[in-house]
């Protein structure tokens, strides 16, 4: 007999593709922006998309939005007001709703922080990636390090809460350089650390021409000694590249790490909704470019797929698994629709490698070698 | 029968054999020349790929001689390569006569002589042609002095030609037409035609290559195969052009293919003689000598499903392939396989990848050996072919290792860098002579040095001037040992190998080396020890990975990283698992990739 899906919480992501220029490591769909860009009207489509996608709430209210990019913050306080108002009229929010905005640690982004509190972002997270010079070229940043520092104070006192997106494993980085980034990162207070390894992602410059990267020796002392130190800190890892002090975690990326459900609109945007009455769960993906996504003659819809059955386990576990908190077999169920009997020799396979660990009847957890050994953990499922 | 002329070309590879071929073709407008395309006779991808011949293949060409009259000349194709020989002498068996391609630059090489020899023994009349004449450094001359002094055959007068110009084709032909012998058979004796070669071809089924020797067979015939006895309705009779081309009859002295509805691949083995139903008591011709492989390896499907199917393909690809010789084998490691043999390290690769290509299998190969004859303590002998076959050390009285014969032909400046490379490999001299710039040296050498790398190490330390023919003589005792490999304590069967105590230590370290360096990094430390017996010779640690984790996954990655670890999984999949650990291929391979 069938398993009855439950809804999970709704998020919404809304995707802002332009960027002043393009850094060598990124994957994400961005695409470098001469000049202004076209807020007005791409707000305006932002919302229509939003109202293609309104059937998907099935009267849920809104848990968390997220701003990510290419670079939200190039965009101008009132089209983020705009933007929150405009989601607003449509679905209501939850009380407690979290709402983020990515932003680059640039003098004209800094100066927009309090106007984008004023529209009601509540929660900043700031893309500073390192305070090494010589590494921020690298990475083909435009800040510098001050730039950083300011930017974290302008959003410590225009929003109670934000991030700090760092990075470890740069070209030529050693073991001293990554703890002095992570020292200057905690010396700036944020309430959440985003602290994560450099990869090389295909369909990126550093694909095509790779830099140099520390030996894995390094990248291991780098890991250790930066956990501690932000241990130390007071900052609590709670996924596997994400750290923040106690009840600052990210509501947002939980929430797709839970294999919650949420819209996404703007250009590339995905989402994964769970309906309920078609018992049925769906992802959805934006057209891509701009240009295309901005064509009246054109849907926003680029694709839609269902997340068959046998896809299920995987795509649970693949996001469940990051995280530092139990799963339980009876949420499996209602989140996939699928009799967890089905997991048993997988899990069972985790156990005996140590990868997982089992709490109480039904209740399991990633161990601490099952985070560092994630990919080997997921393959179980897959 | 008197315009019938029957031709191989013996050459090196290099030599120009197949461009000549294909300038004889055009000559005679065997094909058009929008139909030329490289090296026509070279069908299979594989032999066009390396530039080699791998099987024997024919083209009946009709050539209008200076004397006016039409001949027709069938030029059956041979390989070039030494580990090829046996397919070499088979196509000699349907000649009168062979052309002697020697590069007029570079001179005789050491296997050219050796397939004149077989030649010569089979009273083929061998005509001596110098190619490549346009080149500059083309020295007619001294090359016809060497072909006589080594070969021993006349060749004042030999022809000399471009195959790559064109000079000279004629003069080719015609010396054929003069000098070759044309065939000697009887059109009214009762059909005996010997099968030169056999394949399997899926939508005509078994297609053979003949050389009728006497009367004649066409269309509707009913055959019969000697040895099996089994009778076939004649479908098709005809010769290639190099086009298949029907004829409705193949005539003595003639050279061409007969398809009979024959399904059973095994159902027309080559070397076997031909004849008709009706035809009782009828003789079975010479046919050829039954090969035995020098090298034999495990092969096995690295998913196990595959075992039917590779089972199949064995058996398709051994009709065409006579010397290629397998038996069932079960490995703790790689599960159900193979024991293949083969006629050297060429033809192993080749085999399996014809095997992956044609037949669409993955397998992996384990580490090539030769057999050995052990002496048990009980006074029994035992042939073995697998390192795993060898008795444990207690039972073992003597150990006794095959040794071959190598004739090696090389130019003076590099005879020491040869007589290094032997004494390395063990060898023995037993002869040397020179002729005029290259001296012909030959050593005792164990066949198990021979048939790993010692080929290409000849070639590079005597910048491919030296060549090498060589012959099994006999099994001669030797202090061979096994090295097993034990990953975290456990024995790889399939990693195991046989070799001379005296290199067992550096040998042992080596592989475990190499090993450690195929080996990727696992969730755990993996200990690679080398052992004889109980006795640790080498030991080396590939140590655990630290970590393996996507550092980011958000919302909008699910399936980019989803992507990249089904890549990671199939990875995996193509591992073979022992035990914990999980090895690559590769490492199956390992002993062959010591020192490179």
């Amino acid at each position: 007999m069938p398993i009855s899906l439950a809804l999970p919480p709704l998020s919404l992501y809304i995707h802002i593709p332009w960027c002043v220029q393009k850094c060598p490591y990124c994957d994400f769909n961005s695409h470098a922006q001469k000049g202004e860009i076209p807020e007005t009207e791409y707000v305006a489509h932002l919302l229509d998309d939003l109202d293609q996608d309104l059937t998907y709430v099935q009267g849920r209210k809104l848990h968390s939005i997220f701003f990510g990019g290419g670079t939200p913050s190039l965009l101008s306080e009132q089209a983020v007001a705009n933007i929150l108002d405009g989601v607003k009229q449509r679905i209501e929010f939850e009380d407690d709703i979290e709402i983020t905005l990515e932003a680059n640690p640039g003098t004209l982004e800094y100066n927009k922080f309090s106007g984008f509190a004023e529209a009601g972002v509540n929660r900043i997270s700031i893309g500073v990636q390192s305070f090494q010079l010589d590494k921020l070229k690298a990475l083909g940043r435009i800040h510098n390090d001050d730039e950083a520092k300011t930017a974290a104070s302008y959003a410590a006192n225009s929003v109670n809460t934000f991030n700090i997106d760092l990075m470890h494993g740069l070209p030529d980085q050693s073991l001293e350089d990554a703890m002095s980034d992570l020292k200057q990162a905690i010396a700036l207070n944020p309430t959440h650390l985003s602290w994560y390894q450099l990869t090389i992602e295909p369909n990126t410059l550093f694909y095509s021409q790779p830099p140099k990267l520390p030996q894995d020796e390094t990248l291991w002392d780098i890991q250790q000694q930066g956990h501690e130190l932000l241990k130390e800190a007071g900052f609590v890892q709670y996924e596997i590249s994400a750290y923040s002090k106690a009840g600052y975690q990210c509501k947002h990326n939980l929430n797709y790490w839970r294999f919650g459900d949420y819209l996404g609109i703007g250009c590339g945007a995905h989402g994964k909704i769970t309906q309920v009455a078609e018992n049925n769960i769906i992802r959805t993906e934006k057209v891509k470019h701009p240009k295309g996504y901005m064509d009246l003659t054109k849907p926003y819809l680029n694709k839609v797929w269902d997340v068959e059955i046998d896809d299920r386990p995987f795509e649970y576990f693949m996001n469940k698994l990051r995280i530092k908190e139990p799963f339980y077999l009876d949420y499996f169920q209602q989140l996939t629709g699928l009799d967890a009997r089905i997991l048993e020799d997988k899990i069972n396979r985790g156990i005996e490698l140590t990868l997982l660990t089992k709490i109480s009847d039904g209740k399991y957890q990633t161990t601490a070698k099952g985070i560092q050994f994630y990919n080997d953990l997921v393959d179980l499922f897959l | 029968m008197k315009n019938i002329r029957n031709f191989s070309i013996i050459a090196h590879i290099d030599h120009g054999k197949s461009t000549l071929s294909d300038r004889l073709i055009q000559f005679c407008e065997g094909l058009a020349d929008r139909e030329m395309k490289a090296q026509v006779l070279d069908s299979m991808d594989i032999e066009r790929e390396r530039g080699i011949t791998i099987k024997a293949q024919s083209v009946t060409l009709n050539y209008k001689a200076k004397d006016g009259e039409i001949y027709q000349l069938n030029f059956i194709d041979t390989p070039g390569h030494v580990d090829f020989t046996y397919e070499v002498s088979r196509s000699l068996a349907a000649c009168e006569g062979a052309l002697l391609v020697v590069d007029a630059g570079q001179g005789v090489e050491a296997q050219t002589v050796a397939n004149c020899y077989t030649a010569i023994e089979m009273n083929l009349e061998v005509r001596a042609i110098l190619n490549k004449i346009d080149l500059p450094q083309a020295d007619p001359d001294r090359v016809s002095e060497e072909i006589e002094d080594i070969i021993g055959i006349d060749a004042v007068g030999a022809v000399q030609c471009s195959a790559k110009t064109g000079i000279g084709i004629q003069d080719v032909l015609e010396d054929i037409v003069l000098h070759i012998p044309p065939p000697e058979g009887d059109l009214d004796k009762p059909l005996q035609a010997l099968i030169i070669d056999s394949w399997f071809d899926p939508y005509q089924g078994v297609v053979s290559l003949v050389r009728v020797k006497h009367g004649s067979i066409r269309k509707g015939d009913k055959l019969k195969i000697l040895s099996t006895g089994d009778s076939h309705q004649v479908d098709k009779v005809g010769i290639f052009t190099p086009k298949q081309t029907d004829t409705g009859i193949l005539k003595a002295g003639e050279v061409g293919f007969i398809i009979a509805g024959i399904k059973e691949i095994l159902g027309a083995p080559v070397g076997d003689t031909i004849t008709l139903a009706n035809n009782a008591a009828v003789e079975p011709l010479p046919g050829f000598q039954k090969i035995k492989p020098q090298v034999y390896a495990g092969l096995f499907p690295v998913s196990s499903d595959d075992y039917e199917s590779f089972r199949d393909a064995l058996g398709k690809l051994s009709l065409n392939d006579a010397s290629l010789f397998y038996e069932p084998e079960s490995s703790s490691a790689l599960g159900l396989g193979f024991r293949c043999g083969f006629l050297g390290m060429l033809h192993m690769e080749i085999v399996q990848e014809r095997l992956e290509r044609e037949y669409d299998l993955d397998l992996i190969t384990t580490a090539p050996t030769v057999n050995y004859e052990i002496l048990t303590k009980d006074g029994t002998i035992h042939s073995i072919d697998s390192p795993s076959e060898m008795p444990a050390v207690n039972d073992i009285a003597e150990v006794r290792e095959p040794i071959c014969k190598a004739d090696i032909l090389v130019p003076q400046e590099y005879l020491g860098n040869v007589i290094t490379l032997c004494m390395e490999k063990r060898g023995t001299q037993t002869a040397m002579s020179y002729h005029g710039k290259q001296v012909a040296v030959s050593y005792d050498l164990p066949m198990a040095e021979v048939v790993m790398d010692f080929f290409d190490r000849l070639k590079s330390t005597s910048r491919g001037f030296a060549s090498l023919d060589y012959n099994f003589t006999r099994f001669q005792e030797a202090d061979m040992v096994r090295v097993d490999i034990l990953l975290n304590g456990e024995r790889v069967d399939a990693l195991a190998m046989i070799c001379h105590r005296d290199f067992s230590q550096s040998r042992g370290r080596l592989l475990a080396d190499k090993l450690k360096e195929l080996i990727p990094r696992q969730m755990f430390d993996i200990a690679i020890q080398a052992v004889i017996g109980v006795h640790i010779i080498a030991r080396t640690t590939v140590k655990q990975l630290r970590k393996n984790v996507i550092a980011k996954c958000y919302g909008g990655d699910i399936s980019r990283k989803k992507k990249l670890l089904q890549k990671q999984k199939d990875g995996k999949k193509r591992m073979k698992q022992v035990g914990n650990v999980e090895l690559p291929q590769d490492a199956f391979l390992a002993i062959l990739k010591i020192g490179k």
